[in-house]
Order: C-alpha cells, then structure tokens, then sequence
C-alpha cells in the first residue's frame, strides 16, 4: 500500500476516527494504533508481520533483562544481554540482505587463487522495512545499556513503536526515548496537527508526484539506454538524479511526517534543504538527517571515542568506517560500499584542514542573499554529490564504469529533449527551490510576494499545490526509491 | 578534589577547546545549550579531559552522560 494511494487514504481515514473516538483512553488508542500498524505491515506479507513481531519480542525481553542485570549491579550479564541484541539485529540484516552477496563475494575470490567454492544462492523475501526497525529495536536495547532509558514496562507501547505504521516502510528512524514518550498521553483531536499534518502530507505529494516522478521520466530514459544517448544528455540526467532522490525520499518523508502529525506524534525530521551546504560533511548533516544521527550515535562515536588516542587519524579511521556502513546499508552491492567510500574520502581534507572541527556559516550579503563565493562552493558540492549518486544509481560496477566511459565518447551527439517533462519537472523544480531558498535564508520575510498572497499564503500554498498535482503529477506512479532498502 | 573545583577546571577546558571565553557551565548544562559542543568536540573535550585530570573514561561512562552534572560525577569518582 503506497503512502499517496487511494486505498491508503481510506484505511488511515478509518484509523483515525476510530483512534480519535478513544481519544481519551490512551491505552485503547495505543492498542488502536498497534492493530492499525500489524493490518498495514500484513498487507506486505503476513510473514514479515510475524517476524517482526518475534523480533519485537525478543528486543523486549532483551531490554527487561538489562535492566534486571543493572538492578543487581550485574554489568557483565548486561554487557552480555546488549551483545546479544546487537548480534541478532545485525544478524537479521546481514542474512535477509547480505548473505548472498557475501558468498557470491568469497567464491569470486577463492575463484582468484583457482579455488572452486559453490553456492546455491538462497531466494529470501527481504522484510520491507527491515533496515529501519532493526536499527530502532538495536537503538532502544543500547539506550538501555547506557543508561539513557530504562526498560519499557508496556509491551503494546513497545512494539507501537517498533511498528509504527506511518513510519514503518522507511523511516524517519525514530530514537526511543522521544516516541515512547509520546504514547504515555492521550492523544487528543488537535486541529492545528490535522492542518500542519496535511500541509505536509500535501507538500510530500507534490515533491513525489509533480517533481520525482516527473523527472524519473527523463533521468530513466537515458539511464537505461546510455549507450544510445549523447555525452551531454548522460551528463544531465546525472545531474538531474540528486534533485529527482531529493524530492522523491524527502517527499516520502514529509508524507510519514505528516501521517504521524495528524495521528498526534512528531517524528523525527530527514531532511533540511541539503543542497544549500558547502561540503560533504553539512550535506550528510541535512540529507537522511535520522540514519546519520543515528549511525553517528551508534558506530561513529563509540569507534571515535575507542580510538580517541590517535588523534585525526582515529577520527579519519571512525568516519571511513561509518560512511562505508552508510554505504553498505543501502544494499548488498559493491555501488553501495564504493559509494560510502567515496564520501569517507571528501571528509579526510576536511579533518587534516581543521575544516571538519567547525562550524562554517555561509555568508550572505547586505540583501540576504548567500554571497558568490558560498554559491560557487555550494555549486561545487553539489557536483561532489552528483558524482557519488551516479555509483549509488548504478546497477553494478561494470555499468557505472561503461558509463564514465560512454561520456568522453559521444560528445558529437545533442541534448536528448523530451519537452513535456522537461518544462513540467523545470516548472515544479523552480517552486521546491522558491520554497528552500525562503526556508534557508529568509524564514522570517517572505520574498517576491505581493502582500495579498502574504496574507492569504497558506490557502494559496495549498490551492498551488493542488493544482499543480492534478496538473503535473503523475498518477500511475513508482515505488518510492527508499522502499528497497 | 571538591565538585565546584572539578566544575571550575572542566568550565576552563571547555572554554579553551571550544575557543568560548564567556561560556558558562551549570550542573544542568546539555550539549544542547551549546552550539559548538556536538559529537566531534565531544571526544576532543573528552582527551582534554583525561589529560587534565589523569584519570581514563570508559565507553559507556562517555556515552551515558546526559549534562554536565553526570561528567562532574564521573571525574569525581576517579580522583
């Protein structure tokens, strides 16, 4: 069940009222909220709904058993307990996700030295979601562990949690602490969360159906015959790719976000206008803003602080590993880890400059503008970011290189036009960029606006938005790109 | 050593790795209050930390403090 599909607005009108109508009961509308998130999750695949449910379980027990551990001043049983967890989170990704790849992998190198190995791949359903709540449900036992939480006491707020349904299929990756929290109060109808709710579920909409879909039409078309298409036309599509992964999982997160709004929570935020950054490192800071904090948290800081005693080195050898797992997490591709690699590698100039350790602000000039030398850097940034999304795009190795090999060959050739989507997705581009550069650099006045559509901005917005999705949107749409992983 | 001259040492330190001379710390102050103490100057505060006061943290101790009154124990119950 797609997020901006007919059948999703029905089931999630039905959730809410009848969540709503106990409203003032919070434990019959978290039990309201966990049928709602197991129905939406079983439409999948009943399988995965189980699995889930199991590994819900046991993180749950895990988490009582720490904190039992702690009560008896028993650190090593916990230490074991976290262990355990740890080991059964990363064991779930690596066998649904990666043990195919990883024996594929050893025989192709054992192939090297003439040795023979076989192996019949496995065919395995990969749970839709499963890097999302493994990372949750690890989260929430290493949050025990360190003291930061205690031990959830009510099993439905638990798996309310783990299985959230407007956040289930890919994020935001929600902390425990701040959601838990959430489900200790009534939800009551609020009917600010309802409007700001549908703003954004209406905003994510437009980003999905007018600009990602939209621009998927072009960048596919040369992506899936580069051998037919021109220098400048790859050269493009490449350069439209970032925008197109920007509005299409932003979009998907503003939808998620809203969802969760209208139902009474705030979730965590994914993405804050990452193209306006001067570096790799801003741009990680503002693009899948819950998986870097989270990766950040979990493996980059503890690798940090093991190898504090090294210096920059120690930092350099903690963000290689890290971004290479951001990498790694998207799938079990060599793209992924190059991918992750290739980032790794913008940081070391920018620790060995001291660049990394602080905070440059961009500058703007006496009109508030960022000034020429910020665009250039922010411009040049973006091309740094292109350049990673090509791997990320590629379906192999062999094909991102015959790629970077079609371009310095076909230079004789013209710009593939395809007018319609072109001028459509150029018109839609143009308004996320109005909205972004208003958000970023002017969030207090609101620029080139007569004043009449000051006053009346919002029912503006919204008449816009829905023209412009009945307009350019395209109905019969993609998964969203983040749905895979 | 007593808490307020463990609190005045650690206010220096932080004063002097996040270059901000007019920083002030309370029991109660989170990294939230201050905008250049995020993960990164974390572990620099942290091999600041050790040096000054001879002591080692462990992981866990670093990971689990929630303001300054948390490091202010923790050193405390090193030296």
């Amino acid at each position: 069940m797609v997020v901006n599909s007919l059948s999703f607005l029905w089931f999630f009108l039905a959730v809410m009222v009848v969540y709503y109508l106990c409203q003032n009961r919070k434990e019959l509308q978290n039990i309201v909220l966990l049928i709602a998130s197991y129905w939406f999750y079983s439409q999948v695949d009943i399988r995965m709904a189980i699995l889930l449910l199991v590994l819900t379980l046991v993180f749950w027990l895990l988490g009582k058993g720490i904190g039992v551990a702690f009560d008896k001043d028993d650190n090593r049983r916990a230490s074991i307990l976290v262990n355990i967890g740890v080991a059964i989170g990363i064991g779930a990704l690596f066998y649904f996700k990666y043990l195919n790849f990883f024996m594929d992998s050893i025989i192709a190198f054992a192939g090297l030295f003439d040795l023979h190995l076989s192996w019949t791949a496995m065919k395995l359903i990969v749970p839709v979601g499963l890097s999302f709540f493994t990372f949750k449900l690890m989260s929430y036992v290493l949050d025990i562990y360190h003291g930061k939480i205690a031990p959830e006491k009510d099993i439905v707020s638990f798996t309310n949690y783990i299985a959230f349904f407007p956040t289930i299929l890919s994020g935001p990756i929600d902390r425990p602490k701040p959601f838990l929290k959430q489900l200790t109060v009534a939800r009551i109808f609020n009917p600010d969360n309802l409007m700001n709710g549908f703003r954004r579920i209406l905003w994510g909409m437009f980003l999905k159906m007018c600009i990602a879909d939209r621009l998927d039409i072009y960048v596919s078309a040369i992506w899936n015959n580069y051998e037919h298409h021109s220098s400048i036309s790859i050269i493009f599509a490449s350069l439209l790719y970032p925008l197109q992964m920007y509005a299409d999982f932003c979009g998907y997160s503003e939808m998620a976000i809203g969802v969760a709004l209208i139902l009474g929570f705030k979730v965590a935020e994914n993405f804050k206008r990452p193209f306006f950054t001067i570096n790799i490192a801003n741009y990680w800071s503002r693009w899948h803003m819950s998986l870097t904090s989270w990766l950040t948290d979990y493996v980059f800081m503890p690798l940090n602080i093991k190898l504090r005693d090294w210096g920059t080195n120690g930092t350099i050898a903690a963000i290689m590993l890290n971004m290479a797992f951001i990498g790694m997490w998207h799938g079990a591709e060599w793209t992924f880890f190059l991918f992750g690699i290739y980032h790794g590698l913008w940081y070391i100039p920018l620790m060995i400059s001291g660049q990394f350790f602080k905070k440059t602000k961009i500058k703007v000039n006496s009109h508030g503008w960022p000034t020429a030398p910020f665009v250039a850097k922010m411009a040049g940034n973006y091309l740094v970011v292109t350049f990673g999304l090509m791997l990320f795009h590629s379906k192999n190795i062999s094909e991102f290189w015959a790629i970077l090999c079609r371009i310095p060959e076909a230079w004789n050739g013209s710009l593939f036009f395809d007018m319609p989507t072109l001028v459509n997705g150029a018109i839609c581009s143009i308004a996320l960029i109005y909205v972004d550069i208003q958000e970023e650099w002017f969030p207090n006045k609101k620029i080139y606006l007569p004043s009449f559509a000051e006053r009346w901005r919002w029912e503006l917005t919204i008449a816009l938005e829905i023209v412009a999705i009945l307009l350019f949107g395209i109905f019969d749409s993609n998964q969203f790109i983040y749905f895979q992983f | 050593m007593e808490r307020n001259e463990i609190l005045s040492r650690v206010e220096e330190i932080f004063r002097e790795e996040l270059e901000l001379d007019e920083l002030t710390l309370t029991d109660e102050t989170t990294a939230d209050d201050v905008e250049e103490w995020d993960s990164l100057s974390h572990i620099q505060l942290v091999v600041a930390l050790e040096k000054a006061f001879g002591i080692k943290f462990t992981s866990r101790e670093i990971l689990s403090w929630e303001n300054i009154g948390d490091l202010i124990s923790c050193i405390q119950s090193k030296i």
